[in-house]
């Protein structure tokens, strides 16, 4: 079986081990995510520079997050590592205070939070590297049809730009005008821009006469549905982010009416699609190695929220004193089957040529 | 109309630390659930908004418009680079939005983030937030008042100053309970508190650590409408007048 999986499946998996992520300060807990999330990334990335980029911006929100409690926090008490000198701030920035003693407690204190925040990236992080982003826009709803055909266009037409953008300067250059500076910058850019429309123009036309971002004949009482049905589950969404805000409204009615709005605009969302008529080149298919891939994902989260109600308190290690943190086993259990994607035997494929856009701006130059 | 109502959420979205005041024993669970609730209704509101503006079916030129500006857009991202904060994205945005249309400009900011995150894989939980924020950016521009010549570079360079500073704070504002849980009180959201004693703390915590990325960006923002707006704005005019798309185009006004 060679075949890659369907980039919602993994995007399922990695929003579920984040979703584990957020439920739990735990160190050692959070140390285990991170290394399925690795591992999982080493064995099965598509594109591998993603992951990279994740990871140091979650070592970069960990280091500020250090910097933030020592610079700026009133310090949890306990042992003093150092005493910071500490600077006077005027009155309009209420009492707040820069420097001091920053102690042990607190830096570890801080470094759980971090440590939350930054497996939380990384496993998003592991989302982008595992999954071809052009791949899942293919598989958008029916109704965002012409803006993903939009983002496509965008996508393949970002790196023709850049090549524009070098042909202007150089033309520049030998025409004896600077290209540095702001306005040799611009000057520069403006050719590109226009350049940009003028094809665009032409790639519309293109796109027109292949019949793209046609409609299909949808009875005006079925869109009048649909539209509807758009406006009544946003205005449920409004009214229900009113309840959970508002002080004083009953709070029965906040969730239910967020699930019930979200639930109609959901379905006008996919009813909308059958306006769209179109095949797919190579569509993704969504099989039982799909189904595995969420299920495990879903293993890591409902592990680590049975952890919490078997062993109350060892998702969160305390800071104050500073104790050695729990390992709880149905979070240990639940995490190590989120491994089970690396082990399938399917391996990556290369990715689907773009055929559709792509040819489109060829043929209009 | 759902433009606005979707706006209204967003606002929430971005706003609940001020909003949020229960004192009873479900608001505190709520001030711990809230920020989560809101990165998962967030993306959902974005799918709804851009699936009612394009209900009608968009035609094959805006989409092409669409795209292309998307990707100068996305260019102009990796160019500039956020490091300093000035960002020449919403140089084009807001021209875009004043001459395409309120609809067209909220439309090209989300998607210009959406496709620059997706060309860098630099999708997160903070890409929706950008989106809308960026999407307001296009939106507002489309609603200055009428201006002609000078006077409308003029406005949309002020626009520009002040929409670059605006949208750092509230890009800002929606990461702020997150980051600062458990730090000094008086830079991070205390839940429970009044809507006036957390915005007092956002202040501090803005002016600490984001203004100095935000005003080289809305200094940014202003000189680049400034030297290059009226070129732009004329060669968007020219694209919508050869599209024809379905404003009626105005003659008047070409300089």
């Amino acid at each position: 079986m060679t075949k890659s999986l369907h980039p919602g499946a993994w995007w399922a998996w990695a929003l579920l081990l984040a979703t584990a992520a957020t439920r739990t300060t735990n160190p050692l807990l959070l140390g285990l995510l991170l290394g399925v999330a690795a591992f999982v990334v080493a064995g099965r990335r598509t594109q591998g520079r993603a992951f990279g980029f994740f990871l140091r911006l979650g070592l970069l929100v960990l280091a500020m997050r250090l910097l933030f409690e020592a610079l700026f926090s009133s310090p949890l008490p306990g042992h003093v590592l150092v005493r910071l000198p500490s600077v006077p701030l005027p009155s309009a920035l209420a009492g707040l205070r820069i420097g001091g003693a920053v102690t042990a407690e607190s830096l570890v204190s801080a470094s759980y939070g971090g440590l939350q925040l930054a497996t939380l990236l990384i496993c998003l992080g592991a989302a982008n590297s595992l999954a071809s982003p052009r791949r899942l826009l293919r598989s958008l709803p029916g109704a965002l049809y012409e803006l993903g055909v939009a983002v496509t266009v965008a996508m393949s037409f970002a790196p023709q730009l850049v090549l524009a953008g070098s042909r202007v300067r150089r033309a520049r250059r030998l025409r004896g005008k600077s290209t540095s500076g702001l306005r040799g910058w611009v000057a520069s850019a403006l050719p590109v821009l226009q350049d940009g429309l003028e094809s665009s123009i032409e790639l519309a036309a293109a796109m027109d006469s292949r019949g793209f971002g046609r409609r299909g004949v949808v009875s005006a009482a079925r869109r009048r549905a649909t539209s509807s049905a758009l406006l009544i589950g946003l205005l449920a969404v409004a009214a229900a982010m009113y309840g959970l805000l508002a002080t004083g409204s009953p709070a029965v009615i906040g969730l239910p009416l967020l699930l019930g709005g979200s639930g109609i605009a959901v379905a006008a969302v996919l009813l909308g699609g059958h306006g769209v008529v179109r095949t797919k080149y190579r569509p993704d298919s969504w099989g039982a190695a799909e189904w595995l891939v969420i299920a495990s994902g879903l293993a890591a989260t409902l592990g680590v929220v049975g952890a919490g109600r078997v062993a109350p308190g060892s998702l969160h290690t305390s800071a104050y004193p500073i104790v050695a943190p729990a390992l709880p086993w149905p979070a240990v259990a639940g995490i190590a089957l989120a491994l089970v994607p690396a082990l399938l035997s399917t391996k990556p494929r290369p990715q689907a040529r773009q055929v559709e856009t792509g040819e489109l701006i060829g043929a209009a130059r | 109309m759902s433009l606005a109502i979707a706006s209204l959420v967003g606002i929430f979205a971005f706003a609940w630390p001020f909003l949020l005041r229960r004192p009873s024993s479900s608001g505190v669970a709520h001030s711990t659930d809230a920020p989560w609730i809101f990165l998962v209704v967030l993306p959902l509101l974005l799918i709804v908004v851009l699936a009612e503006i394009s209900e009608g079916g968009i035609d094959a030129k805006a989409i092409a418009l669409l795209g292309v500006l998307a990707a100068c857009g996305a260019a102009l991202r990796m160019l500039g680079g956020d490091v300093t904060g000035a960002s020449p994205v919403f140089f084009l945005l807001m021209p875009a939005g004043r001459v395409l249309g309120r609809g067209f400009g909220f439309t090209l900011g989300t998607l210009t983030l959406f496709g620059s995150a997706l060309l860098t894989g630099g999708v997160g939980p903070w890409l929706p937030f950008q989106m809308l924020a960026a999407g307001w950016t296009g939106l507002f521009a489309g609603c200055l008042p009428r201006a002609t010549g000078r006077l409308e570079v003029l406005l949309l360079a002020a626009y520009g100053a002040v929409a670059g500073l605006v949208y750092g704070a509230i890009t800002d504002l929606w990461f702020w309970p997150f980051s600062t849980t458990g730090l000094s009180p008086q830079i991070s959201y205390v839940p429970g508190q009044s809507w006036l004693t957390n915005l007092h703390h956002f202040w501090a915590f803005y002016l600490t650590t984001s203004l100095g990325f935000d005003i080289p960006r809305a200094a940014a923002n202003a000189a680049l409408v400034l030297v290059a707006g009226r070129p732009v704005l004329s060669a968007l005019r020219r694209a919508a007048r050869k599209a024809a798309f379905d404003v009626v185009p105005e003659f008047a006004e070409s300089r």
